[in-house]
């Protein structure tokens, strides 16, 4: 094999810092390096917080400085699982769908509100769209601007009124959202005049 | 492979076309292709961020998002869907980083359904809840929980539930609590009647609930074993008594070995078997033994190789055989012998290939086969090419040091050969035992742990040989007793008859090589077979009193001198056949003195094993391949009847034996050692039948052997090592042909002294019949006619006849067929006979006409088991010791023989043990005694293998001939397919049981038989056949052919088919 072993330059599980051309500073365990590409994968903490995510970050290490190991694994890596093929292609076609789908909603002027909503429904009901600016829930329910509860519209049954709890509970957690930001702003505003 | 490896040179070069650059990799393809249908901020060089899903990525990294658009420097609003680009393709030279967020690189490799795909998916988000204290509240007071447990109210009352439902469901029961609807109420009275019936009623289930079914079925509902207790649990009780028919573990050997090794484990019964046997197993082993002694009487007159290996096992079968189907003896014998002859070739081989190289028994054997007939020569060449190294071992000091080497290689090779065969294996356990015993009773241990069970009699044999003959000898036997019972007899007989066979060669040819052979051959199965022999001496020694032992020690010496000067055997004849015996012996003696020495009292078990190894030994000699099968049954044999004869016996033999062994070293030569096989027959009964039923019975036995070798040869060889005393040689025997145990044991009774002689003129005419029949049967059927010969043969052979013949002639017939086998046998046979004519020709051929209708009767009985024609003749033979002539009637000249030699081990039957000839000449009397107790011992098989054998053989010959023979057949039949499965199963412990079954059966035939009084019948009626067998022996190659085409004949191959594939 003409292309050496990973763990040759960055053995895998190794965690690695380095400096960017672009001034980014990128630190994570070693997942994948490719010597020809200088492509170097890397595996952090999820920016977002979550435990069971990570971030993968992929570096052109010809762009890179400053690079520094700062503890090597002996040990051997795991092995690879096999993945899901078809499955990570459906991801990528429903993401690319999704993207599309809402690019279409900013571009028809859609509130921020809306997209928000939008995107709630969506998480739930995957059978919603965007019709102008309302939203199209499973072709029963159009929700139309400002996109509250009474805005939602259909043949009254269960549908209307799941709908409708979504809405609801979407509003209520966005409102619980600002009141903790306000009280964490309103928290650090405190600190700070305290402290000063 | 060099095809293969281009392919797969082709395929990664392939392969790496396919997967160049990151494709190559396989941790960046698999990182990359995790995070696939994610979104990503990728930078290029230039700054700018493009954000979209990732699409795929290319061989040079080259990056795909899909629905990527410019990411503006502002957050606010998402991007527009005219700024999104469907797909842009970034060069990895352009990328500087590519930001995942957020991805669960577990989502492709995620199993939906599974519980580890369930779990870790609530184990990433959810948290552990709060444990929270458990209020129960005031109600709830501390032991209110246990009251639940204590209600006794049993759920719902049914008449609440009745209630619950009218109200709440409307429904109303028709319940009646009476069940009127299913039966009637009992209406009790103070009615005699009915209390009359209740006590009835009471008495009933009392019985029922006493019952061991009952209790049993209860139990199995009760029981709180574990299913390990229950099922896979070894337990074993040490209790010593118990030890002698149970499987002593190798560590525990040693302690017995070091007391006697008969009484200590199997060895112990086999000892005690064997050292009475000497004497009982002569006259009951009689068969065996009178066959051994006409094979030694043969030897002794001319070519103790056959004579010796022939007589003891193969003699005694084919007697069997032949009387009853004349043929069938002489067929069987040959074809077994074939067949034995090729697995303990094989056997041989392995143990020999350890020390001389894994290669050298076959290659003597093939070589003694294209020089005298494929089979039997190779047997025979191996043998006798053990027997001198045996002999040179035996030689004297400059022996010792040789047998050490010998030893050594005997080591070395057994375990090959333990390994290439099962039965090898616990030959080579056994001989291993032997030796160990032997030379040092650590050794056995270790022998028989290495499983070259061949390598450890040579080099027990060589120890004895080469340090202290007598000492060894004794010590050996003990020793060998316990660790040989299986292991030795493997040894022994393999090696045995090898060195038997490459004796007889060499004696025949007296050419260098054969002696090179031999000497090979020797190693290892001399190492075995000197023991053996030595042991052999021994017998011969204290059964044949003081001529046996002259004899013995001449035979020893010479064969130990002889190795190199084969060619003098023969004009030494009765040096060489000594030192054939002495090798013979030494092998079958591995066994027999690996059985003999657990018989408890070295010294009686060395005799016995000697006097069954003497025969053994003269029979492997004869037989050369034969031999080693021989040489084991006949060890066994030996053993057991040397176990069975008193210790005392075993002692004073033990005493000649190390003379005998010391002699023996001094002759090298396997002609020797033929020699001397039939001088000892000249001598006592013991030494005469010794080496007439080895010599005799190999050839015979091995021919039925084989047969029975071929379907359990394997087996057979390692029930011979298990059963190498007395047990495991009528095991064996049993395991090939059950009822040549039985019938062999009945022979040596009738035969006893006088059998003996005649015995061993039977056995050598059996073998040169078995070789008639070998031919016969080659032409058609080889193996399976050989089979029912061999079968036959065994029975009459009795163990050690069987053990050995069963191991050279299935060796001879599958590797050289049955003509091959028969060839060697011929030549087996024809010098069996010459030597007996010489030696004793009246005695041999009344003998053989004994055995004769010894084996007819036994034929009978194997009909009658196999539905054959002949058991109608068997009856008519049994009734008339000279019905052995009726048989050989049917087949004349063969019959004779081959009857005789089958009468022997019909007679034998019970003592089929190696003991059996040696002993029941000497000891007929006793042999019944101990028949009887083994017959008794038999039905408790279980008991003590030891003693089980021992019995079995004793009460084979004094059961009456006929029956005894009879019964023995099934009991060997049925011992046979128990012996095949313990003989797999493990060496001591399943030939113990086999023994013990086998034991079982034949002591019941014995019991039938009942008397001693039949040897002296026997005797008649060997004298009778005397006449025909003597020109037999003179014209051993004519008459053995025509015995064993008449044995065919005889035989019918119908019935010995039947017995092969009951066998089987």
């Amino acid at each position: 094999m003409a292309a050496p072993v990973p763990g040759e330059y960055f053995s895998v599980g190794s965690s690695v810092s380095c400096l960017t051309c672009l001034g980014q500073r990128l630190q994570g365990e070693v997942v994948a390096f490719d010597y020809q590409t200088k492509m170097l994968t890397l595996k952090c903490a999820s920016s977002s917080g979550k435990p069971n995510l990570n971030d993968v970050i992929l570096v052109n290490l010809a762009y890179v400085s400053d690079v520094e190991i700062l503890t090597d694994r002996t040990e051997t890596p795991p092995p690879l699982a096999s993945l899901n093929v078809s499955k990570l292609a459906n991801r990528a076609r429903t993401e690319k769908e999704d993207k599309l789908s809402q690019a279409y909603a900013i571009s028809a002027g859609v509130s921020v509100e809306g997209q928000q909503l939008f995107q709630t429904i969506h998480k739930t009901i995957k059978d919603c769209k965007w019709q102008e600016k309302n939203i199209i829930v499973m072709d029963d329910v159009v929700i139309s601007p400002p996109y509250q509860v009474e805005n939602c519209k259909g043949k009254e049954g269960s549908a209307l009124s799941h709908i409708r709890k979504i809405v609801e509970k979407h509003f209520r957690d966005v409102e619980t959202q600002k009141s903790m930001q306000r009280s964490q702003a309103q928290q650090t505003q405190k600190d700070s005049s305290l402290s000063s | 492979m060099f095809a293969l490896a281009r392919t797969i040179t082709v395929l990664s070069s392939v392969f790496q076309v396919a997967f160049s650059g990151v494709y190559a990799n396989m941790r960046m393809v698999h990182v990359l292709t995790s995070v696939v249908g994610t979104k990503c901020e990728l930078k290029v060089k230039n700054g700018v961020i493009y954000e979209g899903v990732f699409k795929t990525y290319g061989p040079e990294c080259d990056l795909v998002l899909d629905a990527a658009h410019r990411k503006s420097p502002e957050p606010s609003m998402g991007p527009r869907r005219e700024d999104i680009v469907d797909s842009i393709i970034f060069k990895s030279s352009d990328v500087v980083v590519v930001h995942f967020k957020d991805v669960d690189l577990s989502y492709a490799k995620r199993d939906n359904f599974t519980d580890t795909a369930v779990s870790s998916r609530i184990n990433g988000e959810h948290k552990e809840k709060d444990l929270e204290p458990w209020d129960g509240g005031d109600q709830h007071v501390s032991g209110s929980l246990e009251s639940l447990d204590n209600d006794l109210s049993n759920g719902w009352d049914p008449d609440d539930m009745f209630k619950y439902n009218e109200e709440t469901y409307g429904v109303k029961s028709t319940y009646d609590s009476s069940l009127s609807s299913y039966t009637v109420p009992l209406e009790r009275d103070n009615s005699e009647e009915f209390l009359k019936r209740e006590a009835r009623a009471a008495q009933l289930a009392e019985e029922i609930e006493a019952s061991a079914a009952y209790k049993a079925r209860v139990a199995l509902e009760n029981d709180e074993r574990s299913e390990e207790e229950k099922y896979t649990a070894v337990v074993r009780d040490s209790h010593t008594l118990n030890r002698e028919n149970k499987y002593i573990p190798p560590g525990q050997r040693n302690r017995e070995a070091g007391m006697s090794w008969g009484t200590g484990r199997q060895n112990s019964p086999r000892l005690v078997q064997c050292s009475p046997g000497p004497p009982t197993p002569r006259a009951g082993p009689h068969d065996y033994n009178t066959l051994s002694g006409v094979d030694q009487r043969v030897v002794n007159g001319g070519a103790h190789p056959w004579p010796s290996r022939c007589p003891s096992p193969s003699s005694r079968p084919p007697s069997r055989y032949q009387s009853g189907p004349t043929s069938l003896p002489p067929r069987a014998s040959t074809p077994t012998r074939p067949p034995s002859r090729p697995p303990s070739r094989p056997l041989r081989p392995p143990s020999h290939p350890s020390a001389h190289g894994s290669t050298a028994p076959h290659s003597t054997v093939p070589k003694r086969l294209s020089s005298e007939g494929p089979p039997r020569m190779s047997p025979k060449s191996q043998r006798t090419p053990r027997g001198h190294r045996v002999a040179s071992c035996r030689g004297g000091g400059p022996p010792g040091t040789d047998f050490m080497s010998q030893g050594a290689s005997a080591e070395v090779s057994a375990p090959p050969p333990a390994r290439s065969s099962p039965s090898g294996g616990t030959w080579s356990s056994v001989v291993s035992g032997a030796l160990a015993p032997k030379s040092h009773r650590p050794r056995s241990p270790r022998q028989n742990s290495v499983g070259g069970a061949p390598p450890g009699p040579s080099s027990l044999s060589s120890p004895q040989a080469g340090t202290v003959p007598v000492d060894s000898m004794t010590t050996p036997a003990s020793a060998t007793s316990p660790t040989t019972a299986s292991p030795a007899p493997n040894l022994a007989a393999t090696p045995l008859a090898e060195a038997k066979e490459s004796r007889i060669q060499e004696t025949r040819q007296n050419s260098p090589s054969a002696n090179k052979e031999n000497v090979k051959p020797m190693e290892s199965s001399s190492g075995i077979s000197r023991p053996a022999s030595k042991g052999v001496l021994l017998n011969y020694l204290l059964q044949s009193s003081s001529n046996p032992d002259p004899v013995f020690e001449t035979t020893v010496t010479k064969s130990a001198r002889e190795p190199g000067d084969k060619p003098k055997e023969q004009p030494i004849e009765k040096s060489t056949t000594d030192s054939t015996g002495p090798k013979v012996c030494s092998e079958s003696s591995g066994s027999d003195e690996v059985s003999a020495t657990p018989a408890g009292s070295k010294p009686s078990t060395p005799s016995p094993s000697p006097s069954s190894s003497a025969l053994a030994a003269v029979s492997e000699q004869k037989r050369g391949p034969d031999v080693t099968s021989q040489g084991v049954q006949t060890s066994s044999p030996a053993v057991s009847a040397s176990a069975k004869s008193d210790k005392e016996d075993k002692e004073e033999k033990k005493d000649p034996v190390p003379e005998s062994v010391r002699k023996s070293t001094l002759n090298p030569n396997a002609k020797e050692f033929n020699p001397r096989a039939f001088c000892t027959p000249p001598k006592p009964a013991t030494t005469p039948t010794l080496p007439r039923p080895q010599g005799q019975p190999s050839p015979s036995i091995v021919v039925q052997q084989s047969p029975a070798v071929y379907g359990q040869a394997m087996c057979f060889p390692q029930m011979y090592p298990l059963a190498s005393v007395s047990p495991g040689v009528q095991v064996m025997y049993h395991v090939p042909v059950p009822h040549m145990t039985v019938s062999q044991s009945k022979p040596y009774r009738p035969g006893k002294v006088p059998n003996m002689p005649q015995q061993r003129p039977d056995q050598h005419h059996p073998p040169g019949t078995s070789t008639m029949m070998h031919p016969a049967t080659a032409a058609g059927p080889p193996i399976v006619a050989p089979s029912p010969a061999y079968s036959t043969q065994y029975f009459t052979c009795s163990p050690q006849q069987f053990t050995s013949q069963p191991l050279v002639q299935q060796m001879t017939h599958y590797q050289s067929q049955a003509q091959h086998v028969f060839s060697p046998v011929m030549q087996g046979s024809a010098r069996m006979i010459t030597p007996h004519t010489h030696g004793q020709p009246s005695l041999v051929s009344s003998s053989t006409t004994q055995y004769g209708e010894q084996t007819h009767t036994m034929y009978g009985k194997d009909p009658n088991l196999n539905p054959n024609p002949f058991s109608a003749p068997i009856p008519q033979q049994y009734p008339h010791p000279s019905a052995t002539l009726h048989p050989h009637p049917q087949h004349p000249q063969p019959s004779a023989t081959p009857t005789g030699q089958a009468q022997q081990g019909t007679q034998h039957g019970g003592s089929h043990p190696a003991p059996s000839p040696v002993q029941h000449p000497q000891h007929q009397a006793a042999a019944a005694a101990a028949a009887a107790q083994a017959l008794h011992l038999g039905n408790p098989p279980q008991q003590q293998m030891y003693s089980a054998l021992a019995p079995t053989p004793p009460s084979m010959t004094p059961g009456p001939n006929p029956q005894s023979p009879q019964a023995t057949f099934p009991s060997a039949q049925q011992a046979l397919y128990i012996h095949p499965s313990q003989v797999q199963h493990g060496y001591s412990p399943n030939p113990m049981a086999h023994v013990q079954q086998a034991h079982m059966q034949s002591g019941m035939v014995p019991t039938h038989h009942g008397t001693p009084s039949h040897p002296p019948v026997m005797l008649m009626a060997t004298q009778p056949p005397a006449g025909p067998q003597p020109p037999m022996a003179q014209g051993t190659l004519n008459p053995i052919p025509v015995s064993s085409t008449t044995h065919f004949s005889y035989m019918a191959h119908p019935p010995v088919q039947p017995h092969h594939q009951q066998q089987l």
